[in-house]
C-alpha cells in the first residue's frame, strides 16, 4: 500500500520540486520552457537584489501580521460571546462560514462592485448619510480595506475552531474552578485561554501563511496597486512569471519563500515539542 | 475486480472517442465576454451553414475567462497545446505569441477587405499571424446635454473662464469639444467638479483611468503622443524621458490631485469608469470605443443613453492623436487541423464574412468602400475607420516581442507617480532604463 502513496508523492511534489529547482538555476522563458540553460545561483541574486522583492516581502509581513491577530481576536470574541446562542441553535454556525466558502477572487471582485463610488451600497450610504464618499480603493487606504476584506472573509474559519476548542473543555474543570471561586475573567485568563492555546497558536500559525502568500482577492482588488504598492509576495512571482516572462527569477523566489516558511514551520515544532 | 476494469477500459475508450470526434472540428478561441464574442458567434454560424464546409471543418467556439486572459493564453500555447486550432491575437501581443504561432498568407479578397494599415496590426517581422477582426481606438466621450447648455448659457460660460483662470491658470472660453486642446479638456474638467464649482450638475468633471494596468497605459499614450512623447525614436534610441511624456503625465496628476476625477481613480479601469460615466456623474471621459454601445443602451444607462457625443481625443502640441490596434485570430503552431483552421481563416477574411461579423456587432476596421455597406446599421464604424486613419498612432516598438513588459512596466511607475508614492524623474528614470534592456534583449 506505501507504493502507490510514494509514487503518488513523487508525482505530485518530488517531479515539479525538481523541475522548479532546475528552473531556478536556470535562464527560461515561455520559449525555452523545455530547453533551459543553467547559468547557477544568478536567480536568486537577482531576487535577493531587487527592492521589489523585498518591498513585496515587507508588505505580506505587514498584512499578514494584522490579519492573523485581527482574525483571532475577533473569533475568539465571536466563540466566547456566542457560545451559549450557538450551542441552543447549532444551525447558526452554517451562515456565519458562508463568507469562506466564497472564492476569494469572487470575494475581491465583489468588493470591487459594492466599494464603487457610484453603483456600490457602502459607498451609497456614505454620500446619503454625510454627502460624500471617501476614497476606499486609494494610494492611503487600500492597505487597510485590503486588511478588512481578508479578515471578514477569514475569521469564520478561525471562529469554527475556536468555538471547537471553546466547547470541547471539560465541563469538569470550569465547575472545579467555580467551586474555587473563580470569576468570568479569571476564568478566561486563567484556565479556558490556557487550555485552548495549542488550538489559537495552530489557527494563527494556518492564517498567518495563508494570509503571507494571499493573492486572489488583493490581486482581483488592486492588482499591485498604484507604483507596486499592494505587491504581495505571490503577486511578485505571478508577474515575474508571466508579466516579465522571468520564469527563473519567478521560481527562485519561490524557492525562497519555500525555504522561510519551511524555517518557520520547524521553529514552530520544535517550540511546540518543547512545550509539551 | 476484471469487471471494474473492464468498465474502466470502456470508460476511457469512450472518452478518448469522443476526444476524437472533438478534434474532428475546427476549435477557435475567442475573446470572450464583449461584442466581440456575440459577433463571432453569429459568424462561425453563419460560417458552419455553408453547404460548403467539410462536416470535419465546422467551427467550434471556446472562451476563457477575460482576467489575465493573455497570461492563460501564453501558458496554454508555450505548453503546445493542440486543444484549440486558431487562438486570439493582439497589435501589442503579436510578437509575444509569434514563436507558437504559423505565419498565414491570406487571399487576395483579404486586401479588398482590410487596408494594409489594418493588415498590419496583425504582422510582426513582416509576417502575417492573424486576420485582424477588432479595431480598437478612443473616443473623447462627453455629456452633449451638459456641452450645449455650456456653449448657449452666459452665466456658465462666465464661471467657466473664471475657474479655467484660477485652477488651470488661463482664461478660456467654452469650445466645441471637436476643437479642444487638452487646456479646454482640464478646463471643463474642472468647470464639472462639483467641489470646485457648486453650481456643477455632475460630481467630477472626468473620469481617468489610472489603475496599475497595461491597458490604461493605452489609454494614456493618446494623450502623451498629442505632447510629441514616443518610445523611441528612429534610431531605436528609448525617448520616454523628454517633454510630451512629461506634459502627459503632469497633465493626468493635476486633473487627479484637482479632484476632478474619482478618489479611487487609481484603482479604475474600462469597467469602473464606464460605471462612473453611466452613472450621470461624470460629464466627460476618454475611453475605448468599445464602451460606446452600452453606454448608449437606454436599458443598461437611462441616465446617459441618447446624451453622449464623441469625437477624438483633444489636441496636443503635435496634433490629435489616439492609440490602436487589433484583436485577431491566427493559426496555432500545435493546431492538428490546420487545414480547416486554415479555410475558416480564409474565409473570415472575406469581404462578405466581415460584414456579418460588423453587423453581429463586432468592430473591424474595413476598407471605405467595404463600410459604405453597412454604415446604415453601423454608423460608428465610419467613425472608427475615420479616425484611424486621421489620428491613429502606434507607439514605436510597440509591437515587439517585449511590448507587453514596456506597458506594464510604465504602468507600474506612472501609476506611482500619480499616487505621490513616486517621482516624476525617478519614474520617468526607471522607464526608460527598464525599456532600454527590454528592447536590447
Amino acid at each position: 500500500m506505501i507504493a502507490p502513496l510514494t509514487a503518488l508523492l513523487v508525482v505530485m511534489l518530488a517531479v515539479p520540486l525538481a523541475v522548479d529547482l532546475v528552473y531556478a538555476v536556470s535562464r527560461v522563458t515561455f520559449e525555452t520552457l523545455r530547453a533551459p540553460s543553467v547559468i547557477g545561483f544568478g536567480n536568486f541574486a537577482v531576487v535577493l537584489r531587487d527592492g521589489q522583492f523585498w518591498g513585496a516581502m515587507l508588505f505580506s509581513l505587514r498584512f499578514a501580521v494584522l490579519v492573523t491577530a485581527a482574525e483571532l481576536l475577533l473569533a475568539l470574541t465571536l466563540a466566547i460571546f456566542l457560545a451559549p446562542l450557538l450551542a441552543s441553535i447549532p444551525w447558526l454556525m452554517a451562515p456565519l462560514l458562508l463568507p469562506m466558502m466564497v472564492a476569494p477572487a469572487l470575494v475581491g471582485l465583489m468588493y470591487r462592485l459594492v466599494l464603487h463610488e457610484f453603483v456600490g451600497a457602502v459607498p451609497y450610504y456614505f454620500v446619503l448619510l454625510t454627502g460624500d464618499s471617501p476614497s476606499f480603493l486609494g494610494p492611503d487606504t487600500a492597505f487597510w480595506t485590503l486588511v478588512t476584506i481578508e479578515t471578514l472573509q477569514w475569521t469564520p474559519f478561525a471562529l469554527l475552531i475556536l468555538y471547537t476548542a471553546y466547547q470541547s473543555i471539560p465541563t469538569d474543570v470550569r465547575e472545579a474552578a467555580s467551586l474555587d471561586g473563580t470569576g468570568p475573567l479569571q476564568m478566561l485568563r486563567y484556565v479556558e485561554l490556557p487550555l485552548m492555546r495549542p488550538t489559537i497558536l495552530a489557527v494563527g500559525f494556518i492564517r498567518f501563511i495563508d494570509s503571507f502568500r494571499v493573492f486572489d482577492n488583493v490581486y482581483t482588488l488592486t492588482g499591485a496597486g498604484a507604483g507596486g504598492d499592494t505587491t504581495t509576495i505571490s503577486i511578485y512571482i505571478y508577474e515575474a512569471f508571466f508579466r516579465r516572462d522571468d520564469i527563473g527569477v519567478a521560481v527562485a523566489a519561490s524557492m525562497i519563500l519555500l525555504a522561510i516558511a519551511f524555517a518557520m514551520l520547524t521553529v514552530v515544532l520544535r517550540w511546540s515539542e518543547r512545550r509539551a | 475486480m476484471r469487471r471494474i476494469l473492464q468498465a474502466a477500459c470502456g470508460a476511457v475508450a469512450m472518452l478518448a472517442l469522443g476526444g476524437a470526434s472533438a478534434r474532428a472540428d475546427v476549435t477557435v478561441l475567442g475573446w470572450p465576454g464583449g461584442p466581440e464574442e456575440v459577433a463571432l458567434r453569429a459568424t462561425v454560424e453563419a460560417y458552419n451553414k455553408q453547404p460548403s464546409v467539410a462536416a470535419d471543418d465546422k467551427v467550434k467556439l471556446i472562451f476563457f475567462n477575460r482576467d489575465n486572459f493573455w497570461d492563460k493564453l501564453q501558458a496554454d500555447l508555450a505548453a503546445g497545446t493542440a486543444e484549440f486550432d486558431v487562438n486570439l491575437t493582439a497589435t501589442y501581443a503579436v510578437g509575444r505569441y509569434a514563436p507558437f504561432m504559423d505565419p498565414i498568407d491570406l487571399p487576395a479578397a483579404a486586401h479588398t477587405t482590410f487596408s494594409d494599415g489594418v493588415l498590419k496590426t496583425m504582422q510582426f517581422e513582416g509576417k502575417q499571424y492573424g486576420v485582424p477582426t477588432d479595431l480598437s481606438l478612443h473616443f473623447l466621450y462627453y455629456r452633449t446635454d451638459l456641452i450645449a447648455k455650456l456653449l448657449a448659457d452666459p452665466t456658465w460660460k462666465a464661471k467657466y473662464t473664471e475657474i479655467a483662470q484660477a485652477k488651470w491658470g488661463k482664461a478660456l472660453a467654452p469650445k466645441d469639444p471637436d476643437q479642444w486642446t487638452w487646456d479646454d479638456y482640464a478646463a471643463t474638467a474642472l468647470f464639472f467638479t462639483r467641489s470646485l464649482n457648486s453650481d456643477s450638475p455632475t460630481r467630477y468633471g472626468t473620469v481617468l483611468q489610472m489603475k496599475n494596468l497595461l491597458f490604461n497605459m493605452m489609454v494614456w499614450h493618446s494623450t502623451a503622443r498629442s505632447f510629441g512623447g514616443n518610445w523611441t525614436d528612429a534610431s531605436g534610441a528609448v525617448t520616454v524621458d523628454g517633454p510630451g511624456y512629461r506634459a502627459g503625465l503632469e497633465l493626468y496628476k493635476k486633473l487627479y490631485d484637482a479632484g476632478t476625477s474619482p478618489k479611487d481613480s487609481l484603482s479604475y479601469e474600462f469597467a469602473e469608469a464606464n460605471a462612473a460615466f453611466g452613472s450621470g456623474q461624470v460629464a466627460t471621459m476618454l475611453q475605448w470605443n468599445a464602451a460606446f454601445g452600452d453606454l448608449d443602451n437606454k436599458e443598461k444607462n437611462p441616465t446617459v443613453a441618447g446624451k453622449i457625443g464623441t469625437v477624438a481625443p483633444p489636441a496636443g502640441p503635435e496634433g490629435r492623436f489616439t492609440h490602436i490596434h487589433g484583436l485577431g485570430l491566427g493559426l496555432n503552431a500545435s493546431s492538428k487541423h490546420k487545414d480547416g483552421a486554415l479555410k475558416f481563416l480564409n474565409w473570415l477574411a472575406t469581404p462578405d464574412a466581415m460584414l456579418l461579423y460588423a453587423k453581429a456587432g463586432g468592430s473591424p476596421a474595413l476598407q471605405p468602400a467595404i463600410v459604405e455597406k453597412i454604415a446604415s446599421d453601423r454608423p460608428d464604424l465610419v467613425k472608427l475607420g475615420d479616425y484611424a486613419g486621421k489620428y491613429g498612432f502606434v507607439m514605436n516598438g510597440a509591437t515587439s516581442a517585449k511590448a507587453l513588459q514596456i506597458y506594464q512596466l510604465q504602468a507600474k511607475e506612472f501609476t506611482g507617480y500619480w499616487a505621490g508614492t513616486e517621482t516624476e524623474d525617478a519614474a520617468l528614470k526607471n522607464v526608460a532604463a527598464g525599456m532600454a534592456e527590454l528592447l536590447k534583449k
